[in-house]
């Protein structure tokens, strides 16, 4: 499983502040504990690595994590004594939390992001994550997988289920990591989509789809019923099924092309790709991964966080989705 | 079959057929009045339903109206990125319990929020465009797919206008087996609900309060028939105490097609049990009258058949001889006046007879008087004759008198041996022997006695034919008295033929018995002769006494045989006696 605490790497990309809602900036001043929520529980601290001018000082696994202000950071200690870190904290309670108060930054899920309460801030990444249909052995028939390629209707779920956070693309990269991904197709054609299907026999009609992460349901079921409009039959099952396809998503590993899509062809189980040493060949690197269908790339996704009216400054992550926290301080209110 | 066996059997099939008749009277009235019962109870349960259906329409339209005149509907119909809005059509659903509900744009009729299907945003409903003024349409039955699954539902759809945007609030409940709980039903009554959610028959969509109906595929002819006539049917399912009728009435939807099929089921447990418990007391009452008709035939076969008997058994009396017997006269009815006029019968029998033996014996004294007087008229007239010519022969010529006298005496011996002769055949038939019976051959028997007329024959010109069946076997008779028979028919054949003819005897094998046949050519004789031939002292013959034929009668009844004459008159005449 790729982790996305990884990007602790060396390059730190220009910030883009891609939301900013909330009062004015006040003043910058030091101390307090930001409270932070996450989804995940990773297995050791080592993913976390070392956020900007701070310092791992307590770690109860799968459950808490503490940063503490290093006050000998390059450039300054940062304005937050603390950051705290809750794990395994579901979308919904860091949402509710976030709401009461109990946070102050919290991963925003899809749901969350269309009812932002007013005077609430939320910062997005760059798209780092790949969402994709991931076929398994099973499905040889190569109609079957472009069919439901065809089938998709991904800008009726990027406009209304991704709240049009992200982008669309047939590309396994994003389009701003490789400049070209706008040339592989993400547009749907269900009539040719129906003609490859009339050509299967009835067992190869019907597949299995297994989603990995429960937030992206709602995704599932769009493109079941997309999928039955060019008459395929999906079921959807539960994560654990050896389905016949799967809903994943999977971070970039990095701003750098040919590693980016060599982690991401290890996460999908595809062949290794042919170094490139130039953007072509970069691009027939990608294509040869892309021919057959084997993963149908749906949309580039960004880090979206939400941040409650204590914190101020900002923003909390940068391009790949890598914590800022030094830039950060909490405006105490009554 | 006897009198009293008929008569129980009358009583019996009478008694049987009149419970049988009050039993399909009583059971025909009682189904007539259970199916009464039962068309008012599913009329009830119809308007029950239709009264729930309309009741939930209308809680449908106001919830739906609601959400329409809502600032929610309003907000969502004005706002230019609907997709903000993709949970709406749940939270309202959830808020106002409708298990179904669809905010759809008016501009292109496409779904900006659905609570039963989320995923379907964006998708047209084209239907809602269709209808140009929904604000006063009523509920009405839709068939809704869902993600898994299709259901039937009672739905209403209101309209939300913003200026130039419009948005389509459609929305409703499931008709399922919460919606058939809620119709109370009577007991031994049922309601059930068919959901034609998708082309044939689907078993899983026979609903009732608790869920799929075990039995549906016994349902299934009716649903179909409903479905392919758009009306309303009848049937009945299952068999004795577990057969029931159902009344199936269609559910339409806007388009007037079969979304569904109602079933009302009454069970004729009730009646069939009482059917059966009529009919076991119709066999219980007339096994009884079957009982009853026994004792009523023994009683009424001692009041009627006895008397009856009586009557038969005196009849039969009556048959043997005994023209006096009596039966007793018990009772003034009818039995008791044809006892009576039996007895008066006999009564008038034996009187009747008496007075004909009384007259029959002066007639046969008459008759004999008449023979004896002939008889012996013919020798005493020789007999005077003679005594008077020795009377005169003496007084006038006295030397002529012994010669006279001589003559005379022997004239007289001659006369009086005729007389005692006469004498002798009275005296003969009237001591007629008891037969002595013995096995004798009857050819033989003829030919013997034939033997002895030859020289008869021949003088008289009568040619003699004998015809004797070799198969014949011995009778036992008493050969004496048959040869005599044979004789006297022989004579008597002689007797017809003076000028000669032809004498026939015949005898042939009869099964057991044997048949002789005796026929002359002579002049014949009329049918009044035939009838009175065998009549003792009774002749067609100048001479003769008359006893010979009734000797012969005689002798062949004593023999227990028949005898019989056939003549035509000019051609001859057939004696025929047949012996056992």
């Amino acid at each position: 499983m790729s982790s996305r605490w990884f990007v602790q790497t060396k390059r730190i990309a220009p910030l883009l502040l891609l939301a900013a809602f909330g009062p004015a900036a006040t003043r910058p001043h030091y101390g307090g504990t930001l409270r932070v929520e996450i989804r995940e529980s990773p297995p050791s601290p080592e993913v976390f690595g070392a956020p900007k001018g701070f310092v791992l000082t307590t770690w109860e696994a799968g459950r808490r994590a503490i940063f503490t202000a290093d006050e000998n950071a390059p450039g300054g200690r940062p304005f937050l004594d603390n950051v705290d870190i809750q794990l395994a904290r579901s979308l919904r309670d860091q949402s509710v939390d976030l709401e009461l108060g109990k946070a102050d930054v919290v991963e925003l899920g899809l749901a969350e992001l269309r009812r932002q309460a007013a005077g609430r801030r939320a910062w997005s990444s760059a798209p780092v994550r790949l969402m994709a249909l991931v076929f398994g052995p099973r499905i040889t028939d190569a109609r079957v997988r472009e069919a439901l390629a065809l089938a998709v209707d991904r800008s009726a779920i990027h406009s209304v289920l991704l709240q049009k956070q992200g982008e669309i693309s047939g590309a396994l990269l994003p389009q701003w990591i490789t400049g070209y991904s706008f040339v592989f197709s993400a547009t749907a054609d269900v009539a040719k989509a129906q003609a490859l299907v009339a050509a299967l026999g009835p067992a190869d009609r019907t597949l299995s789809l297994a989603v990995d992460d429960p937030a992206n349901r709602s995704i599932a079921d769009r493109i079941q019923l997309n999928a039955r409009d060019a008459h395929l039959t999906v079921s959807i099952v539960p994560a654990t099924a050896n389905a016949d396809v799967r809903l994943v998503e999977t971070r970039i590993p990095s701003a750098d092309a040919s590693h980016a899509l060599a982690s991401i062809a290890l996460a999908f189980g595809l062949n290794e790709p042919a170094p490139a040493r130039n953007p072509e060949e970069q691009y027939l690197a990608e294509r040869a991964l892309l021919d057959g269908y084997r993963v149908i790339p749906l949309f580039h996704l960004p880090d979206v966080y939400g941040a409650g009216p204590r914190v101020q400054g900002g923003p909390v992550i940068d391009q790949l989705g890598e914590w800022r926290f030094d830039s950060l301080w909490l405006e105490d209110r009554p | 079959m006897m009198f009293r066996t008929r008569l129980l059997l009358i009583f019996a099939v009478a008694l049987t057929a009149a419970v049988g008749i009050v039993e399909l009277i009583v059971s025909s009235s009682a189904r007539r009045a259970f199916e009464s019962m039962e068309a008012r109870r599913v009329n009830a349960i119809v308007a029950q339903f239709d009264k729930e259906f309309q009741r939930r329409g209308e809680e449908i339209v106001r919830t739906v109206e609601g959400i329409a005149d809502s600032a929610a509907a309003r907000e969502i119909a004005i706002t230019p990125d609907p997709s903000a809005y993709l949970l709406e059509a749940g939270t309202l659903a959830s808020t106002n319990r409708l298990d179904l509900l669809e905010l759809v744009a008016g501009d292109g009729a496409r779904i900006v929020s659905s609570a039963q299907w989320q995923a379907r945003f964006g998708y047209r409903e084209d239907w809602l465009a269709s209808e140009p003024d929904w604000q006063s349409h009523p509920a009405f039955l839709k068939r809704e797919e869902l993600p898994d699954a299709v259901t039937l539902a009672l739905m209403a759809v209101r309209t939300v206008a913003a200026g130039d945007m419009k948005l389509y609030v459609a929305g409703g409940r499931k008709l399922d087996r919460e919606f058939i709980a809620s119709l109370v039903a009577p007991q031994g009554m049922r309601v059930l609900l068919y959901r034609n959610l998708a082309p044939g028959f689907a078993p899983s969509e026979l609903i009732d309060a608790g869920g799929p109906v075990a039995s549906s595929s016994l349902l299934r002819p009716l649903v179909e028939q409903v479905e392919t006539q758009r009306r309303e049917a009848f049937g009945t399912i299952g068999r004795g105490a577990s057969a029931e009728t159902f009344h199936a009435l269609p559910l339409k939807g806007r388009d007037n097609d079969v979304l569904g099929v109602l079933l009302v089921g009454n069970s004729l447990s009730d009646l069939v049990l009482l059917e059966s418990s009529m009919l076991q007391t119709a066999v219980i009452v007339a096994v009884t009258g079957i009982l009853l008709a026994i004792v009523l035939s023994w009683w009424a076969t001692a009041r009627i058949t006895r008397p009856v008997q009586q009557l038969a058994e005196s009849a039969g009396r009556v048959a043997a001889g005994n023209w006096g017997a009596t039966v007793e006269v018990a009772s003034q009815d009818e039995i008791g006046q044809l006892a009576a006029a039996f007895n008066r019968m006999t009564h008038e029998l034996v009187e009747q007879r008496d007075r004909l033996v009384q007259a029959e014996r002066v007639a046969a004294w008459r008759e004999l008087a008449r023979r004896l007087a002939h008889e012996l008229k013919n020798p005493l007239f020789p007999l005077q004759i003679t005594v008077e010519n020795m009377q005169r022969a003496r007084e006038k010529y006295p030397e002529q008198f012994d010669e006279v006298f001589r003559e005379g005496t022997s004239t007289l011996l001659a006369e009086l041996a005729n007389l005692k002769q006469i004498i002798g055949r009275f005296s003969d038939f009237a001591k007629m022997p008891a037969p002595e019976m013995q096995p004798v051959n009857l050819n033989d028997l003829v030919t013997e006695t034939m033997r002895l007329f030859e020289a008869q024959l021949g003088k008289a010109g009568i040619s003699a034919s004998v015809q004797l069946d070799p198969a014949l076997r011995p009778v036992r008779v008493d050969g004496e008295q048959m040869t005599r028979v044979l004789r006297n028919l022989v004579l008597n054949a002689v007797d017809a033929m003076p000028g000669g003819g032809t004498l026939s005897v015949r005898t042939a094998a009869l099964g057991a018995g044997v048949r002789l046949e005796v026929s002359d050519t002579g002049q014949g004789l009329t049918p009044e002769e035939c009838e009175r031939l065998f009549t003792p002292y009774y002749t067609t013959k100048t001479h003769g006494t008359g006893l010979g034929l009734a000797i012969v009668q005689s002798v062949v009844s004593d023999h227990k045989g028949r005898i019989s004459v056939e003549s035509e008159k000019g051609k001859g005449t057939t004696f025929r006696i047949d012996l056992g």
